[in-house]
């Protein structure tokens, strides 16, 4: 059989050549250009009815020998328009072409196979490799913010390689993960922070953002029902890079740049804080309580007064680098890329670091005319270092060597160094100098920086190998195997000076492994009859994930040299919680695409899935997605009609379908005792109460959009509202403590919802022959409301770090609310805070001001003493953290050989609870911002901020959360602008380059927003979906300066 | 061949999915499944110890519970102004909500739910698997450990007994195990009926528990309970009850009539009161928890004695010194007595040395020793009697001549029987500082918490003369009532 094939073939051939050789011919050759003159190479030239081409070389020249009489060739590359280009009698010719808006060829990633873009029918964002390669971030998900409609992207704070806030219309769980399901390259990716320390590590940092062709972003259940029961939050297809058709392509792609933390607050010098101290202590005094304190101004060894600006010590200008190089290219049989990146990446934080070397090979290989395969090796070795707590991860707020924290808090008439130059610490404690009878700071941050060690170094290992088989034109045969291994190496050390482990010294070395494979076998049909063309997808997956955690810890350090846990230690310990555990997953799913004559579409999808995390009563469930699509401008009357010719893209669609969301810790719905010592010998103890009836959310999703293009498409847009319904959310049931139940157990008993609208506009607004414009914008609303908690309970009180209860989930509410006690200002007459009970009656507050030197003085607002006191049982629920809308608005302009991106994203109608600002008005020994200078002082003075008594910290919030504290999150922000030169043609022919760009960059560069704080967008609790939105001694943002070159060869 | 191919790829496909359904019920390798915890017999027995080990969780008896009842007292300076190391209660400035007062609660009754939940299934299936005389002494165990958590409890949580003890609010009493998801909304019983509960619970125990244990090779008749356990916590409830001729008839069940007291099964004090804190196996320790280096048998950071107490020069956090103007002030308190070694001098202020491993603080904790027996007779023969009790006058002398030689007290030595009560009650003072019975020791007589450093005195009629109730307890138990 082959061998007749091969006959015909070669008959063929033959039957071409001569036909070729027997007429006249002449060559043409020519140059393919983009719209800014770059040479692009690999483009297909050929002519038009015929299987005669060629594709441009390197530097974008083609040659190509054409038959007498041949009127016209055909340029076509993948992304740009197709031309037809007529030919003149010039032999040399330079043909420009311009990007494809229509992406009319674009194919999606749809989850076990691609589809076309036009003949989608659920709700997909798709965001271009080339729109996140060069970003100076850690991993591709921290730069999509603003570029899809309904994505929304929080970076949370400046540690470096931290998983972002990912949320794809709206937080649509409480306790579980709302984060999306990640697919790389068909294989589901381990996703948040997979480390355990310090030092973030965020798996998803293991691709090389300039390794990534495409993301497809799947936002409704039509889209994401293909993954049934871990869809609920929207799938993301990553897609990397592949060769293309031509000639092997070498590329070099570097940057190098620096990152200043920005907006940080303004704190006390040292005069400053001594005096404002001191006037605390004598308003205590005059309040009848004499302290017997004071601070004083301390002198260094040269006598000159001690003045330490602690945020120098903690923050520093970050530098970075990344480069990388790749080779990739493809011929009719095999098709090749390889890359290899290294990048340092700096932390504003000092000595937090992230450094990365990878490596990623992708091959395709035919073998014969039916059986292709291929395979990916990626290893990347990622090292997320750290020196101990910023402070900033999720339940790291009130660590109390959170680095962030001490830069703000520490007194400024303190010096990190003594006078003799040896630290500044008393009692593992920083020294207090000449303070009498109080603190200066917690711990002394320079000795944490200069020796603790909490480093997260992840091998990562991300490879697959599959075979396809297409015996028929019209079957594909399909399985695949993946893997996806995380070896992470946990290692920490605490000094025994200043810090939590002083003053025995700690070092911890602890393994973690997360492995995951998965192997999935899928079998596909593709067949038209006429103008009905069908599409049908079976297949089985099975996918199996481990979690290994353990190592030792050991304290009582023998030598200061000895800081490892190889080294001499006094007691060895297991870490205190070793993990072992797994989770199986089998499924069977199918698709069935239809459309006729593409103008009718319909699409169905079908997944069971059993999980091994749920109870052993509720192991199975079905989910589907059901979408259907009507292309009304192929529709003959709408093509041939006036406003046909003006609005030529018309497509309304519509989907519905059931979504799940199990993303729960493995084994929560067991019952377990646990093992631990008693005098040295093995206990057990009742550690867990399980639920056998543990099952899913699920998610109930209904989509209806439609797209269309204006003038040619040259304006295009999308408009989508949906509405999902979340029903069955796990939540783990608070019970009395009375009932002594170990642990609080998980059962599907809330609801909520998110409904919405997308709106996404992109158009070519100028299009001059050498300048243009080009926009896309993009606005999505959200409204979030819980419908249903437990029996019983309207509200759930959550907590920062397991301190703070400052988030609430009310129903009737949005998720996340904040949850502060109400105040009433300042009261003029004697500058004491006014507090709202819950009732709504006023009291004020005085820390001494009974005048009998008593603690804690509530008082009714005429002045009369009362038993009653507010506190933080008195909070509401008080202002919503989801924004209102959220977009970006990304411009690209080009001039010549210029190009200018500016990424603008925004949001408003949220509220951020400053945290810090408690911190940063604390009237303990804290350092505060210069807020507290205009504290009121004298009768009748208005101010926001209370008189200062020294030792209060009720007054501002640190005690129980206040609303003072608590702003508007609204913000505009220069997300990324970059400024690109282009090497020109001529410039390139001679230096045998095909092509070189030149580019400054910057992140964050302008913010323009009434948030006090550093950073509106922000996250104490990392993706914790109930806790957003609240800012605790959380590290700044940084602001990014960068210097790139692409070269290609 | 093709068809073959495809069809052995459908089949194979069809396969996969059938082959590895086990995978989806998991057996963990790190727990042990609520099905078969009383299985075996060393199971069991682990259980017993697993009860022990709750009850010396941090945030209970290891040892916040006894560090928060100390600084509630007039002997400790609060010197980091650190909530999250008691500085609120120290102060008595706690809400509802502070981290003490909601992780003592639910610690305590994770405690009690255990008890409960190893009771059900004693009677379930543990009682088929160990012998009887086993299963009454991890039973007396359990109740041991129930009665102690009840009466622990009502030390912070209730008004004394003395204040209107069948209105006032107790506890929230549970006999069965709390295991499936479920609400649980409860009462409070009176502070009457949660005595009364702790009683029969200790009672019960005495009369389960053995003498001493045959194993004794880690000090097991220490850090197990024991008959004379629930006999000596027993001499401390109803002494807390004022109920004395009860103190009397328990305390003589393990205090011999004369000097040299002891009990028939060798309870007694030792002669120096060092090795009662320096080797934790002595005939003094009745009962105490014990903790190894080990990080799951050490008390957690911010949790043991030394950490608060000691001064840094030792190895200690220093969160407190002893209040200079407090018991070390007290000119009757020879420089030569033993105890003063407890104390020592560190920047210029007194510091408490009589826990003093650092870290990670492996200092057992003492929960009741011979000489709180002792002393609890002593007072109650004088509160009984109203009289220079000449036994109460020898057991206050065993006592603080153990320490003091130069001292011996005869009838003679007190005017009145009020000067001995006040010597008495000023002896448990020295004799217990740092061990948790200040605060219990004021309530239950009824005086004001005086003032310390820069903490003010505190009235009995005052809200905060005891802990608030547990505002989670508040916020979830509906039928639950405030303080």
């Amino acid at each position: 059989m082959h061998m007749k094939k091969l006959l015909v073939l070669v008959a063929f051939v033959l039957t071409l050549a001569s036909q070729v050789l027997a007429q006249n011919n002449r060559t043409v050759t020519g140059k393919i250009i983009d719209e800014t003159g770059v040479p692009l190479a690999g483009v297909t030239v050929a002519i038009p009815g015929t299987r005669t081409g060629t594709v441009t070389n390197a530097t974008g020249l083609f040659s190509l020998n054409i038959p007498e009489g041949t009127k016209a060739v055909k340029v076509s590359f993948i992304g740009y328009e197709s031309q037809t280009v007529s030919l003149t009698d010039a032999s040399d010719i330079t043909i420009k072409i311009k990007p494809d808006n229509k992406s009319l060829s674009e194919v999606v990633v749809v989850g076990y196979g691609t589809q076309k873009r036009v003949e989608i029918t659920g709700s997909i964002g798709t965001v271009k490799g080339t729109a996140i390669a060069q970003q100076p971030v850690q991993s591709f998900d921290g730069a999509l913010g603003g570029r899809v409609a309904g994505v929304q992207i929080t970076v949370p704070n400046g540690v470096v390689n931290n998983p972002p806030v990912f949320r794809i219309r709206g937080t649509n769980s409480i306790s579980l993960s709302s984060y999306p399901l990640i697919v790389i390259d068909g294989v589901v990716s381990f996703t948040g922070d997979i480390g355990s320390t310090a030092a973030p590590t965020n798996p998803l940092a293991g691709i090389n953002p300039n390794d990534i062709e495409s993301i497809d972003i799947a936002k409704d259940a039509a889209a994401t029902s293909i993954y049934g029961s871990r869809g609920a939050n929207g799938v993301v297809f990553v897609t990397t890079k592949k060769g293309k058709q031509g000639k092997a392509k070498v590329t070099y792609s570097g940057w190098v740049g620096e990152a200043q933390a920005q907006r940080l607050p303004k704190l006390l010098n040292a005069q400053q804080y001594v005096d404002n101290k001191n006037l605390g202590i004598a308003h205590a005094a005059a309040d009848g309580k004499n302290l017997g304190t004071s601070f004083a101004i301390n002198e260094d060894k040269n006598g000159n007064p001690i003045n330490t600006n602690w945020l120098d010590v903690v923050y520093r200008k970050a530098v970075s680098h990344s480069h990388a190089i790749s080779i990739s290219g493809a011929n009719d049989k095999t098709t090749y890329y390889m890359s290899a990146g290294f990048t340092d990446q700096q932390g504003i934080l000092r000595r937090n670091e992230f450094v990365r070397k990878n490596i990623l090979f992708n091959i395709d290989q035919k073998v014969g005319s039916i059986l292709t395969i291929g395979g990916k090796i990626s290893y990347a070795n990622e090292k997320n270092l750290s020196a101990n707590s910023s402070g900033s991860l999720e339940g790291e707020a009130f660590n109390s060597g959170g680095l962030a924290r001490l830069a703000f808090l520490t007194g400024p008439n303190v010096s990190p160094y003594l006078n003799d130059g040896s630290y500044n610490v008393d009692g593992g404690v920083i020294g207090t100098m000449g303070n009498v009878g109080v603190q200066s700071g917690i711990y002394n941050p320079q000795v944490i920086l200069d020796l603790d060690r909490s480093n997260s170094i992840n091998n990562h290992i991300q490879s697959s190998i599959y075979a396809q088989l297409r015996p028929f034109s019209w079957v594909t045969l399909r399985t695949q195997y993946g893997i996806d291994q995380n070896h992470i190496d946990n290692e920490l050390y605490e000094n025994p000076i200043s810090g939590d482990a002083s003053p025995t010294a700690e070092a911890i070395n602890a393994t973690g492994i997360y492995n995951r494979w998965v192997w999935d076998n899928t079998i596909q049909f593709d067949k038209s009859f006429g103008k009905h063309s069908f599409s049908l997808l079976g297949g089985t997956e099975e996918e199996k994930s481990t979690k290994e955690l353990f190592g030792i810890d050991r304290t009582g350090q023998n030598d200061p040299l000895f800081n490892n846990v190889e080294g001499g230690w006094q007691t060895t310990n297991p870490i205190s919680s070793p993990v072992n555990t797994y989770n199986y997953l089998v499924s069977e799913f199918g698709r069935l695409n239809y459309n006729y004559a593409e103008k009718y579409f319909i699409s169905a999808n079908l997944r069971r899935d059993g999980n091994s995390n749920l109870g052993k009563n509720a192991k199975y469930g079905n989910f589907y997605g059901l979408s259907a699509g009507w292309t009304v401008s192929n529709e003959n009357f709408w093509s041939h009609s006036s406003l046909g010719k003006t609005l030529n893209d018309l497509k309304l669609k519509a989907s519905y379908g059931k979504v799940g969301n199990a993303s729960i810790s493995d084994f929560k719905s067991f019952s377990f005792y646990g093992s631990k010592l008693y005098n040295g010998d093995p206990t057990l103890y009742y550690s867990q109460a399980g639920n056998d009836y543990l099952t899913w959310e699920t998610s109930k999703q209904l989509n209806i959009g439609l797209s269309f293009g204006l003038f040619d498409s040259r304006l295009h847009g999308e408009f989508n509202w949906y509405r999902n319904n979340v029903d069955g959310l796990i939540l783990f049931v608070p019970m009395p403590p009375s009932a002594g139940v170990p642990t609080t157990i998980p059962k599907n008993i809330g609801s909520m919802y998110n409904t919405g609208e997308e709106i996404a506009l992109g158009a070519t607004i100028i299009n001059h022959k050498n300048f243009t414009w080009n926009s896309d914008f993009n606005i999505s609303f959200n409204r979030n409301k819980i419908t249903n908690l437990y029996d019983g309970a309207t509200q759930i009180i959550s907590q920062t770090s397991g301190l703070e209860s400052v988030s609430v989930q009310k129903v009737g509410d949005p998720i996340g609310m904040i949850f502060v006690t109400r105040t009433a200002g300042v009261d003029p007459a004697n500058g004491k805070r006014i507090f709202v009970a819950a009732d709504g009656q006023k009291f004020e507050f005085s820390l001494y001001g009974g005048g009998d030197g008593l603690a804690n003085k509530w008082m009714t607002t005429d002045g009369k003493t009362t038993t009653r006191s507010v506190s933080g049982a008195d909070a509401v629920a008080y202002k919503k953290t989801n924004p209102t809308f959220f977009g970006g608005w990304d411009n690209t302009f080009r001039y010549k050989s210029f190009e200018l991106g500016i990424l603008a994203t925004f949001q408003a109608g949220n509220y951020v609870y400053y945290g810090t600002n408690a911190g940063l008005k604390d009237q303990r020994y804290w350092n505060n911002s210069t807020d507290v200078l205009h504290a009121w002082n004298t009768p009748n003075q208005k101010t926001d901020v209370p008189r200062v008594v020294y030792g209060d910290n009720i007054s501002n919030g640190s005690s129980f959360p206040l609303d003072v504290n608590v702003f508007k999150g609204d913000f505009i922000k220069l997300r990324s602008v970059t400024l690109a030169y282009y090497l020109p043609g001529n410039v390139l022919t001679s230096t045998h380059l095909s092509s070189v760009k030149l580019y400054v960059s910057s992140n964050n560069l302008g913010i323009w927003t009434k948030y006090p704080g550093p950073d509106p967008e922000v996250s104490s609790n990392g993706n914790n979906p109930g806790l957003q939105g609240i800012d605790r001694n959380t590290l700044a943002n940084g602001r990014t300066l960068t210097f790139g070159l692409n070269v290609g060869f | 061949m093709r068809r073959l191919k495809i069809y052995s790829l459908v089949a194979a496909m069809a396969m996969i999915s059938s082959c590895q359904k086990s995978l989806l019920y998991p057996t963990p390798t790190t727990q042990i499944s609520d099905i078969s915890a009383f299985d075996t017999p060393e199971r069991i027995f682990g259980q017993v110890y697993g009860l022990y080990g709750q009850l010396k969780d941090g945030n209970f008896f290891g040892e916040r519970y006894q560090i928060y009842n100390e600084v509630r007292g007039e002997e400790f300076i609060n010197l980091k102004g650190n909530a999250f190391t008691a500085l609120q209660t120290w102060n008595f400035s706690v809400n509802s909500n502070a981290q003490e007062v909601e992780n003592l609660w639910s610690s305590a009754y994770k405690t009690i739910n255990a008890t409960n939940v190893f009771l059900d299934g004693m009677t379930a299936k543990g009682n088929t698997i160990v012998d009887a005389a086993t299963a009454d002494n991890y039973t007396g165990e359990a109740k041991f450990i129930r009665g102690l958590s009840f009466y622990s409890l009502l030390q912070l949580y209730a008004r004394p007994y003395w204040d209107n003890p069948t209105t006032n609010p107790g506890l929230v009493i549970y006999l069965e195990g709390n295991k499936n998801p479920a609400s649980y909304q409860k009462a409070r019983s009176t502070v009457a009926d949660s005595y009364k509960q702790a009683l029969s619970d200790l009672d019960s125990a005495e009369n389960l528990l053995p003498e001493s244990y045959e194993d004794n090779s880690k000090g097991q008749n220490t850090t197990r309970a024991t008959k004379g356990a629930a006999i000596a916590i027993k001499t401390r409830v109803y002494l807390s009850m004022g109920n004395y001729d009860q103190v009397i008839a328990e305390a003589n069940k393990i205090v011999s009539p004369a000097a040299p007291f002891q009990s028939s099964a060798g309870l007694a004090l030792v002669a120096n009161i060092k090795d009662a804190f320096a080797s934790i196996n002595t005939t003094e320790n009745i009962f105490s928890l014990p903790f190894t280096s080990a990080d799951v048998d050490a008390p957690g950071t911010q949790n043991s004695f030394a950490e608060y107490f000691l001064p840094s020069s030792l190895g200690g956090k220093a969160e407190y010194s002893l209040n200079a103007s407090g018991i070390v002030a007290e000119a009757t308190w020879g420089a030569s007595d033993a105890r003063r070694d407890f104390v020592t001098i560190s920047g210029g202020s007194p510091y408490l040395i009589k826990f003093s491993t650092p870290s990670p603080y492996t200092d057992w904790a003492p929960i009741i020793r011979y000489s709180e027996v002792l002393l609890n007779l002593a007072e109650a023969l004088v509160r009984k009697n109203n009289t220079v009790n000449a036994q109460a006058v020898a057991l206050l002398s065993a006592v603080r001549h153990r320490s003091d030689p130069s001292v011996t007290y005869t009838t003679a030595s007190f005017a009145s029987a009020t000067a001995l009560l006040d010597a008495i009650l000023l002896e448990r003072r020295i004799e217990f500082l740092g061990e948790g019975l200040r605060g219990p020791d004021i309530t239950r007589q009824g005086i004001a918490f005086p003032a310390k450093g820069a903490a003010s005195s505190t009235a009995p009629t005052s809200p905060n003369y005891i802990w608030p109730m547990s505002a989670d307890e508040l916020n979830q138990n509906k039928l639950a009532v405030p303080n």
